[in-house]
């Protein structure tokens, strides 16, 4: 047994050992990459005191810089604000130069000029806001502090009132816990969450931009053929993915320490918030050399990749404070976290679980994509994409492989769906829920039939009833993961009766079970006994399912 | 056909011929417009004016004993509806009742400075937004308490109209939608060419009867073609959305400068390093830092493309030939570089 005990220690940090040796031969291979004198750390340092730069000059001078044509003539406050630009005139010239349009707002000594029209009455606005904070530097430098601010608000709260009050003993004034806070209101701007938000998408730059590199590293070792040379010597395809991910993994956490420091917020909690996001990212960008052919669709893939992740993480950061959906993005904890507002456990895990697991899925994919044959093909995207999850699907038995890809597929089909209900959102009432019920279904029924379809157009099933056990397999996968992911979720958010019916919290577990199962069954059965594309078949189930789901809704009724 | 137009031919097909990129560049589309249309949206949740015209009425605001202080005719005075108590035990029972969502507590004097207590609905949604619109009438009550004093305050009555949308719509929104194109087409004359070292297919290219400028002039301009199509439909979805730009012509024609100069100078980074990772890299930095001091210089195409939209008099389609010169001068600067190839 101490021998075995022995063996096993070796052989963990001998594995551990190579991902190491792959890790440091990565960093030599960027460091020779970027000159031998400009180490890898000091080109990321510059760039972040860039990306600072960029992110500072981006918010003082160009949020509408120069929109405004303003008239100056007497005695008037400096106009420091490059939504600005002044004209110095004399009042009657000024008059006239407003009439034309050629200026926006003509200021008079304190009098202040302005046309009805629209530009002009922005402009008025702009000014006003200004107008303020710099009278109030003055006054507060000219006056004493209790004339210059004769105004303390002291703000409380109060829990909601029970119309009845039967059920309270100690009294109508429930005093809320929080404390109470006294602020002047000309200098405490009422809370808003963009301020947060910006801070907090800064760390996405880091993250995308270092990402990014990993990948373009993949791709090199592709052409100049290393990595095959990499595949056939003893190491697992495992080790080379860990070994080569690890030091972009450790220079992306290095940036987002030095933004919390820069930031002063706390560095392990952001580490903590801002991992899973890495991971994600990280994730997404390992699919990208597997499946390019030529580099436009590196450039393609790249830019999609960043809007829809950049979507998925600051849309929800917005709603801070607004609505729990909020949560489904890390970067609402950040937010919280610079706000000073505290969150759970339950809160961290929810935006941060979903991301582990596709990290897990990806690694798992890497690991058995990374093959010179699935390397080479130039096949259209969408067969290259059939083709990896037949490879994944078929290298172990079709029983556990057919329910497990359900399951594994569920955290993408979630996160899938919060976009789409983020999006739908935009649209007039009545056709959010249309789309976003028509679109989940569509999705849903796409991930549950795509293997099967992809094991019947490879030979792997073939007669009716195989494909009818595997349609109920996969379905029981994808039934017990949601049931799964509805008991992680469900205490944080799901109040909106749309997400009751898309992730089903129903009591009776048989009926949408079977439903699925015909949903699925219809749409790779009509794909064998007919003549129909996958796409159409696709089309037809998902519309039964969301007649379902409509019916569930009360909608048909 | 010549050479040249066979390339230009070649690069567009190799984009279109694949469905699932021109699917690719729809869904970009897609949540470009949704998410701007959420953000706009978003500014309004969060827009004070808007909450007041929409639903002002509905804001029950409890004071208390507002016969006696100002604090009521300012909330008056912005659209919300004030509820008098007489005592703040009367206003919590109200508060509870649902008469009120927030209460005003009769203003206190303490050591010369005016206090007052307010009281909040524990809900984060409602109570942000109490105090969002409550803002503006107590800093009104605050300059009214000023002037009490003999503080002398200077342009307290301006009003106008609510500014961001028409900001974010010139100075983000438009400039984002027309450079963005031009960014992705930096970045894909990168690959055009980066690809052709890289898999030593440069010189079988250069054997056709093409000319090396040729050759980098066609691929440059294949990506151009593919931005300023972008820059049209957005500037096409923009007008039926209601947004009015003026000097449209001048606008689309700065677009396609802008996209011109940032793909030649991909290109020339293309042409001096040869593989694609520092290229690209060289190209993020590039941009940054032209961003950063075309800012500082003041001649930032940002700043110029938004003021011609807003039809500013001052800006007009001489700034556009500036960054005329600019291309031409690039154009000039790669056909020497280029040169070195065929060397």
């Amino acid at each position: 047994v101490r021998a075995a005990r022995c063996i096993s220690k070796y052989g963990a940090e001998f594995l551990l050992n190579r991902v190491l040796v792959i890790a440091w031969r990565e960093v030599s291979r960027i460091r020779k990459q970027f000159g031998s004198r400009t180490s890898a750390l000091v080109v990321l340092a510059f760039l972040i005191v860039l990306g600072l730069s960029a992110f500072a000059l981006w918010n003082t001078l160009s949020l509408g810089s120069g929109l405004y044509q303003i008239g100056v003539s007497g005695n008037v406050p400096p106009l420091r604000d490059s939504r600005f630009v002044v004209i110095h005139v004399d009042a009657e010239q000024g008059k006239k130069l407003l009439e034309q349009h050629r200026i926006d707002v003509l200021i008079d000594g304190s009098q202040v000029l302005s046309r009805p029209d629209s530009k002009s009455q922005y402009a008025i606005r702009a000014l006003k806001q200004y107008m303020e904070q710099e009278e109030l530097e003055r006054v507060g430098n000219t006056y004493p502090e209790s004339d210059a601010f004769p105004l303390r608000a002291r703000i409380n709260y109060l829990s909601a009132g029970q119309t009845t009050g039967q059920t309270e003993a100690d009294g109508a004034t429930q005093q809320d816990t929080r404390p109470e806070e006294t602020i002047i209101p000309s200098l405490t701007p009422p809370p808003l969450p963009f301020e947060q938000v910006l801070v907090a998408l800064l760390y996405i730059l880091p993250i995308t931009f270092i990402s990014i590199f990993f990948t373009s590293s993949f791709m090199d070792e592709k052409i100049n053929r290393r990595l095959t040379i990499l595949l056939s010597a003893p190491v697992t395809p495992f080790q080379i993915i860990f070994g080569k991910m690890l030091p972009y993994v450790v220079f992306t956490l290095a940036a987002i320490a030095f933004i919390a420091v820069q930031t002063k917020a706390n560095v392990l909690l952001t580490l903590a918030i801002f991992l899973p996001t890495t991971l994600f990212i990280f994730a997404i960008y390992l699919m990208v050399p597997l499946f390019y052919r030529t580099f436009k669709d590196v450039t393609f893939i790249a830019m999609l990749v960043t809007t829809l992740t950049t979507a998925y993480l600051v849309l929800p950061a917005i709603f801070t404070d607004v609505t729990d959906l909020s949560y489904v993005s890390p970067l609402t904890l950040a937010v919280k976290m610079y706000r000073g507002e505290p969150f759970g456990w339950r809160e961290y895990l929810f935006p941060s679980l979903p991301m582990a697991a596709i990290f897990g899925f990806s690694i798992y994919a890497g690991t058995h994509l990374l093959n010179e044959e699935f390397l080479i093909g130039y096949k259209p995207l969408s067969q290259k994409i059939g083709d990896a999850i037949y490879l994944l699907m078929s290298h172990t038995k079709l029983y556990l492989s057919v329910p497990l890809w359900s399951v594994l597929v569920i955290p993408v089909v979630y996160m899938a769906q919060i976009v789409i209900l983020a999006f739908a959102a935009d649209l007039p009432l009545g056709m959010t829920l249309g789309v976003t019920l028509f679109v989940s279904a569509f999705v849903e029924e796409l991930v549950k039939s795509i293997g099967i379809v992809m094991l019947m157009d490879h030979g792997k099933i073939e007669t009716s009833r195989q494909v009818l056990w595997y349609a109920f397999l996969s379905v029981l996968g994808f039934f017990l993961g949601e049931k799964l992911l509805v008991l992680i979720s469900l205490t944080v958010v799901l109040q909106a009766s749309i997400s009751s019916v898309l992730f089903g919290t129903g009591l009776l577990l048989f009926v949408p079970l079977i439903a699925h199962f015909v949903f699925t069954a219809l749409v790779t059965l009509l794909r064998t006994k007919t003549k129909l594309s996958y796409a159409e078949a696709l089309t037809i189930g998902a519309t039964v399912h969301f007649l379902y789901n409509w019916y569930l809704l009360g909608g048909l009724q | 056909m010549t050479p040249f137009w066979a390339v230009v031919k070649r690069e567009l097909w190799t984009v279109l011929r694949d469905r699932t990129i021109v699917i690719a560049i729809l869904i970009q589309f897609f949540i470009a417009s949704f998410s701007s249309g959420l953000f706009l949206g978003m500014l309004q949740l969060y827009d004070v004016d808007t909450i007041l015209r929409y639903s002002g009425g509905a804001i029950r605001i409890g004071v208390v004993q507002a016969d006696e202080n100002q604090l009521g005719t300012f909330i008056d005075k912005h659209g919300m509806s004030v509820v008098p108590f007489e005592t703040l035990e009367q206003a919590e029972a109200g508060f509870h009742q649902g008469e009120a969502v927030a209460i005003l507590d009769a203003p206190r004097q303490a050591n010369g400075i005016t206090e007052v207590r307010i009281y909040l609905p524990e809900s984060n949604t409602m109570s942000s937004i109490v105090r969002l619109v409550i803002q503006e009438p107590l800093k009104e009550y605050e300059n009214f308490l000023r002037i009490q004093k003999g503080v002398d305050i200077r342009y307290t009555d301006l009003q106008g109209e609510p500014s961001i949308s028409f900001e974010f719509v010139y100075s983000v929104l438009l400039p984002l939608l027309m450079f963005f194109p031009a960014f992705v087409a930096g970045s894909l004359t990168i690959d055009a060419l980066t690809e052709e070292f890289e898999n030593n297919t440069m010189e079988t290219l250069l054997s056709a009867p093409l000319t090396v400028h040729g050759m980098i002039d066609a691929k440059v301009l294949s990506v151009v073609i593919l931005a300023v199509a972008q820059c049209g439909l957005w500037l096409a979805l923009l007008k039926l959305n209601g947004i009015a730009i003026q000097n449209a012509m001048w606008v689309f024609l700065l677009a396609l400068i802008v996209s011109g100069i940032i793909s030649l100078s991909a290109a020339l980074g293309a042409v001096l390093l040869q593989d694609r990772e520092r290229s690209q890299f060289i190209y993020a930095l590039m941009l940054l830092t032209a961003i950063a001091v075309s800012n500082l210089l003041n001649v930032s195409p940002i700043t110029i493309l938004s003021r011609l939209a807003i039809g500013d008099y001052y800006t007009n389609g001489w700034m556009v030939s500036i960054f005329g010169i600019v291309l031409a001068g690039m154009y000039l600067l790669l056909r020497r570089i280029s040169r070195r190839l065929t060397a």
